[in-house]
């Protein structure tokens, strides 16, 4: 179907943003932003991929930083340059130059790409609340120091601190930052005596 | 003949810049500047403000019409947004609702 609904990006245009849909896609000029494609793509001599592509053929005669999946070829032809991972069930690559990961054939391993770590927002004034009446059981400086740790040391736990809500301090939340300011805190007071 | 094209088909969710003529016959949502004559055919539709030379629209414009030379709004055409350009024509059963800005 794609044949006709062709897309072009000519030579003296600039894409920032995604490019979706199912067509074919020639790209002579500069795109910024994800390209995800049911068709065929093709980056002409002079044309610039600064993202992602996925697509059923990809052909490269151009530049292309960024991962290249293609749900059946990829080819790299004279003048490709890639920087990236390349994925596809064939992989070709006749000329150019080439930097990143190559995964031919059907296996389908496991994306190199490292998970994301989802790092679930705490609150912090409360977080900050919570854990500076026991750091200010120390000297003033051990107080300054406190909150800085306490509210990094929040992140990792942060369901305890936003689950218990009331005055009972939880029993996981806190007692870590304490120890560790405890431990900026006395080196500072150390010294600072010394 | 234009240099570049967005095939039907297509969704591009961003800014297209072009110092090119720019014929649209899919989807752009976000922003369109082109130095040139901008297309938009039947069919296509652009949820973008424009700012171009030459627009020629018989499909669908959500956004902002700004244009150094004329906008022609086609037969079938609808523009919702306000237009500024030295020329504007407005085609029997076009559907257009906004500004006109003409620098009288």
């Amino acid at each position: 179907m794609a044949r006709d609904a062709s897309t072009i990006i000519g030579r003296g245009t600039h894409v920032r943003g995604r490019v979706t849909g199912d067509g074919n896609l020639e790209v002579q000029g500069r795109v910024d932003g994800d390209v995800a494609l049911e068709g065929d793509v093709v980056v002409e001599s002079g044309g610039l991929v600064a993202s992602n592509v996925s697509a059923r053929r990809i052909v490269v005669r151009g530049a292309v930083k960024g991962d290249l999946v293609a749900s059946e070829s990829i080819s790299l032809e004279e003048g490709a340059r890639v920087v990236g991972d390349l994925r596809a069930p064939r992989v070709a690559i006749v000329g150019g130059l080439v930097r990143g990961y190559v995964q031919s054939g059907d296996a389908q391993g496991a994306p190199r790409a490292a998970a994301k770590a989802v790092a679930a927002r705490p609150a912090p004034a409360k977080a900050l609340a919570a854990s500076a009446p026991q750091a200010s059981n120390g000297s003033p400086a051990k107080k300054a120091v406190a909150p800085a740790p306490s509210a990094r040391r929040v992140e990792s736990a942060p369901r305890a601190v936003t689950l218990a809500g009331g005055a009972p301090a939880p029993k996981h939340g806190p007692p870590p930052p304490v120890v560790r300011a405890l431990k900026k805190g006395a080196k500072g007071a150390l010294k600072k005596r010394a | 003949m234009a240099s570049t094209v967005i095939g039907a088909g297509i969704t591009i969710e961003g800014e297209v810049t072009a110092d090119e003529d720019v014929v649209v016959q899919g989807t752009i949502r976000g922003k369109l500047s082109a130095r040139d004559a901008v297309t938009v055919e039947s069919g296509a539709v652009v949820e973008a403000d424009v700012t171009s030379g030459p627009v020629s629209c018989a499909g669908a414009i959500t956004g902002n019409i700004t244009s150094t030379d004329r906008v022609d709004l086609q037969s079938g055409a609808k523009v919702v947004g306000n237009v500024k350009a030295t020329r504007i024509t407005i085609a029997d059963g076009a559907q257009f609702k906004g500004n006109v800005d003409m620098d009288v």
